[in-house]
């Protein structure tokens, strides 16, 4: 039951964000994709089964706010999530390093997805789409490992826990 | 292949698997599946929390932003005297010249709840909507200039295509020349507004302002659009595209206003269709002439 409320908080909360507060750092250049981020750090808290079922869901959710492309993020943040959980079991996830190099690969690879469907107009539209994934990259990972790093200091307990098999936490 | 791996690993695949073949199905079929109910669900749960975000943000910038407005207002009442007079003189000289008369705007205060669209934002859920009045195609605004046109009508919200959803198209005019154009969106190469296929021989100038058209079939006549700031040449070389800063912020929105639109033209005479969009063809089919004309009545 705990999982279950955790993943709707975190998805909420996830959403709210997104369409708020960092809608208005958008504009300004400052893209932190808090849907990879999400996806990460549930990937590598409860494993591969859940990581995608959260990133499918979060995708789904952006992709109908989004009305166009139904499925775009859905797809690319449920390979994601599951990709994430897989390594998770092999990962030393309280890692700082571990985190802050999860986060950058998640997001280098969930910005590019999304800057593929829009990418126009030949090679001239490659920079800008590049220096967008990069901005987000450089943007998401830190704040991200902050983040969490921060959230560690505040509960006083590791956030991962040790490396297990992901599939014996399965949703339903 | 699956018999090789554990029993539970086996299931995360399928399960994987499972959201890759519903995302790919989505991405073929998505385009025809009616999805505004879903968003109309998600923008009713989501507007007390979006209300919540966004008051801490909006409290932080009351102060700064009641100076502001004081300096504006005392600003705009000279300003308002003056068009007062020249209200006058246009009447009587529009009289003269057997012209119709010009009709203001009528405007609607509503609040910006929530931006979307990753990474520009290209939809805002608006804090009005059919019970309010609100109807889809009504153009919607800031004191600075166009931002939109609502695009799904809910119960008590409503969502607002922005300048920078690709598929939005508005017919504008170059406030001093009166050359004509249809503007658009272009996230590739670069995110910019763009009016297109101006000709040549079209004179215009850096830093004229772009206002809506009376050729719009969607927008009222005179809304700010936006600032010439760039013309090139398009791929042809035959004709001119000019760059169009926008005139609203559209990073950052609070309130904006409805301006229920369009209506006949005041001449009586139907426009030609020239804001093709091509997704939102419902809503091109609600904006007909006699939708225009009922309005108008």
């Amino acid at each position: 039951m705990r999982p279950i409320l955790g993943f709707m908080w975190l998805a909420a909360i996830a959403l709210l964000i997104r369409t708020t507060a960092l809608s208005s750092l958008a504009t300004h250049g400052i893209l932190l994709d808090v849907l990879a981020f999400a996806t990460v750090v549930w990937a590598l808290r409860h494993g591969d089964a859940w990581g995608s079922t959260l990133g499918f869901l979060l995708g789904l959710a952006a992709d109908l706010d989004a009305a166009h492309w139904l499925g775009r993020h859905a797809l690319g943040l449920s390979l994601l999530g599951y990709a994430v959980g897989r390594l998770s079991n092999t990962l030393v996830r309280e890692s700082a390093r571990t985190q802050f190099v999860m986060l950058a690969t998640a997001t280098a690879l969930h910005q590019s997805w999304s800057a593929a469907f829009e990418w126009s107009g030949g090679v001239a539209g490659i920079p800008f789409l590049l220096t967008r994934v990069l901005v987000a990259t450089l943007a998401t990972a830190p704040v991200g490992t902050l983040l969490l790093m921060g959230l560690r200091r505040l509960t006083g307990r590791p956030l991962f826990g040790h490396a297990q098999r992901t599939s014996s936490t399965h949703p339903g | 292949m699956a018999n090789i791996l554990p029993p539970a690993e086996r299931r995360s695949v399928i399960l994987v698997m499972t959201y890759a073949a519903l995302s790919l199905f989505l991405l073929v079929v998505g385009e025809r599946i009616p999805t505004a109910a879903l968003r109309s669900a998600g923008a009713t749960v989501f507007e007390p929390f979006d209300r919540v975000a966004l008051w801490g943000d909006r409290a932080l910038m009351a102060w700064r932003e009641n100076q502001e407005l004081h300096r504006r207002i005392t600003t705009l009442e000279l300003q308002n005297r003056q068009l007062r007079g020249a209200q006058h003189e246009n009447q009587s000289l529009r009289a003269q010249l057997g012209l119709p008369e010009w009709r203001g705007l009528v405007v609607h205060p509503v609040e910006v709840l929530a931006l979307s669209g990753d990474p520009t934002p290209t939809a805002a859920t608006l804090s009005a909507g059919a019970k309010q009045g609100v109807k889809v195609g009504d153009a919607v605004m800031t004191s600075d200039g166009l931002i939109g046109r609502v695009s799904e009508v809910y119960g008590t919200l409503s969502r607002a295509s922005l300048l920078t959803d690709p598929n939005l198209a508005v017919a504008c005019e170059v406030e001093s020349t009166g050359v004509n154009g249809i503007l658009r969106y272009t996230p590739s190469p670069l995110p910019r507004l763009l009016i297109t296929a101006v000709p040549l021989a079209d004179t215009i100038r850096l830093g004229e302002r772009v206002m809506t058209s009376d050729l719009s079939v969607r927008f009222p006549r005179g809304i700010p659009v936006g600032t010439v700031t760039r013309m090139t040449r398009d791929a042809t070389g035959l004709m001119q595209e000019i760059e169009v800063w926008p005139a609203a912020q559209l990073s950052r929105m609070r309130h904006a206003f409805i301006v229920p639109g369009p209506t006949m033209p005041v001449d009586g005479m139907v426009r030609p269709r020239l804001e093709f969009e091509p997704v939102r063809s419902a809503v091109t089919g609600a904006l007909t002439a006699r939708d225009s004309t009922k309005r108008a009545r």
